[in-house]
């Protein structure tokens, strides 16, 4: 009776279980379900075994995409961890201007996948777009180059938009992790005469340890499952150049109406996500735990 | 030495503030372009615009059925915002004062639906919405939206239910109240600041996100803010004077809100992340 009434309280969480069920068990068990069939979206589904999986495993293009996927990835993960731990280890030095310009390194972060697609895409754009005629109007003429038309420089320009978007996001976390850091720590080593690089080098990186965890973790599983910027600017091009797993999912859906073979292609994406996450969580947590 | 170590402190704020004003540069370019007609763009593709010329947004306002859409983010962001705080809290509740193995099981159901990417559930809600009637409602968007936020709304509430002193509940519960009013009279009243950081996300999430209202909406009448853009915009194969009015009426609203709440908003993205 006791037990009852110490678990009667959980009834307070039958919404959200409903609404999680509805919403990602059931769709996950039906993907799953769905991913051996030939299901076209209308009409009745036909069982076709394992043929999605085999035909995603011994095609090419979608070996491409992973490594696509993949790559873009590392790029942006990479890049942005850099980039946001330089300004966060500035600006943790200059105090007046912190604030500032941590909401300013935000404010890309604020504008949605859309704006942010179109803007770059003009920017990126052989004829009068901004930066081939920025860099003309310094005298750098020979460095013009169609920037998303080239399967060369395509991923590495749509990566840059990406990254451009989420740096305030790195920026700040590392800023809260700096935070952390005691003040008494840094003082000695001040006393010490530790010059500002080793400082940064052995005290700071160290302690931001879990800084690093949380913004690689969240950079990979949301770069992983990247989708709108490659679809706004690229579409995929050119030559499969951009072409995400995700963007093979939309495009086998609404583009062919192929659902069962979208949604295997959904599950290997889902296993994909959980599996790097964890692999990653683990060597960054037991990194953490070693310094 | 301090002087020289003043110095040296100014030179680099400076670099800094030159850096971080060269990153907002594709901003400040969004803002002037979209002043400058077809024919200016072709001429001087960088520089400041002649004249401050609105042709350009009188235009996208008419064709972008801007106010309509404007409503809509609205209406859906609002709906969004009671649910998920409602049924967020509620299941915190419970979450956050008691740990056994059922809290630990939901627990993982939540972390489930944080790391669950939308693609891997669209095609199977594309399929359910299509046969029980809720493609193409309000009604569809705001339940696939709320769920989308709950299981971060969840955490955010669990954290934060547990710094409130569990003497207060206990106070109520001599006083033989039920659960269910212990946590609206004494718990909800003091949600309201998480509430309100979690409404700034629901917000961002929901004026923002194009990929559900582009898969689950046809009817123009029921476009989001985002969907008209990119359906504005994508029609006139990238017209700059089409692009740049859109692309700043796009983002206005939302970084109006955000030069006004930075701090709540930052703050609370760093705890989210950090908890």
């Amino acid at each position: 009776m006791r037990t009852l009434r110490r678990y009667r309280i959980f009834l307070f969480t039958l919404p959200a279980i409903l609404v999680i069920g509805m919403f990602f068990v059931y769709p996950i068990l039906l993907s799953l379900r769905l991913s051996f069939t030939d299901f076209t979206g209308v009409g009745i589904a036909s069982d076709v075994g394992w043929k999605n999986y085999e035909r995603i495993f011994t095609r090419s293009r979608y070996l491409d995409a992973f490594k696509v996927t993949i790559f873009f990835t590392v790029i942006v993960v990479f890049i942005q961890t850099i980039i946001g731990l330089f300004f966060a280890a500035l600006l943790h030095r200059l105090p007046a201007v912190r604030n500032l310009c941590r909401a300013a390194l935000f404010t890309p972060a604020m504008m949605s996948f859309v704006i942010v697609g179109y803007v770059w895409q003009f920017i990126y754009s052989p004829f009068n777009g901004g930066l081939n005629a920025a860099l003309a109007s310094i005298g750098l003429d020979g460095l013009q180059h169609n920037w998303l038309g080239d399967p060369n420089t395509a991923l590495f320009a749509v990566a840059f938009a990406h990254i451009w978007m989420f740096i305030g996001y790195t920026t700040a976390i590392f800023l809260a992790g700096y935070a952390n850091i005691p003040s008494e720590i840094e003082e000695a080593s001040k006393l010490e005469g530790a010059s500002n690089w080793q400082r940064f080098r052995h005290i700071e990186v160290p302690l931001l340890a879990s800084s690093f965890t949380i913004n690689i973790t969240l950079s990979t599983i949301g770069t992983l499952k990247t989708f709108e910027l490659p679809f706004i600017m690229t579409r995929g091009g050119p030559d499969g150049a951009t072409r995400t797993l995700s963007l093979h999912i939309i495009d086998s859906l609404f583009g062919k109406y192929k659902f069962g073979f979208a949604s295997a292609l959904s599950i290997i994406m889902l296993i994909l996500v959980v599996l790097v996450a964890f692999l990653q969580n683990r060597y960054l947590r037991s990194r953490e735990e070693n310094t | 030495m301090r002087l020289r170590h003043r110095i040296s402190g100014w030179l680099l704020s400076a670099m800094v503030l030159i850096m971080v004003a060269f990153i907002l540069l594709p901003v400040f370019y969004m803002i002037i372009m979209s002043f400058k007609s077809g024919a200016e763009i072709a001429q001087n593709p960088v520089g400041l615009p002649e004249s401050l010329n609105f042709d350009n947004y009188r235009n996208a306002l008419s064709k972008m059925n801007y106010t309509r859409s404007v409503l809509n983010s609205v209406g859906i962001t609002l709906s969004v915002t009671v649910l998920v705080s409602f049924i967020g809290s509620l299941a915190a509740y419970p979450l956050a004062r008691h740990t056994n193995p059922l809290a630990r099981a939901l627990v993982l159901l939540m972390a489930l639906g944080l790391s669950t990417p939308n693609f891997v559930t669209i095609t199977p809600i594309y399929v359910i919405f299509r046969d029980i009637g809720l493609l193409d409602t309000y009604l569809g968007l705001i339940l696939a939206f709320t769920a989308l936020n709950l299981p971060l709304a969840v955490f955010f509430y669990t954290g934060f239910i547990r710094g409130i002193p569990i003497e207060l509940e206990e106070a109520a519960r001599l006083d033989n109240c039920s659960e269910f009013r212990i946590f609206w009279h004494v718990i909800r009243p003091l949600l309201g600041p998480a509430t309100a950081t979690l409404s700034l996300f629901v917000m961002l999430m929901v004026w923002n996100d194009f990929t559900y209202p582009l898969l689950l909406l046809t009817d123009e009448s029921k476009f989001t803010v985002m969907i008209s853009v990119y359906r504005f915009v994508g029609n006139h194969n990238l017209s700059p004077s089409d692009l740049f009015p859109a692309a700043v009426l796009g983002s206005l609203p939302l970084l109006v809100l955000f030069l006004f709440f930075q701090r709540r908003i930052v703050s609370g993205v760093t705890a989210g992340a950090v908890k």
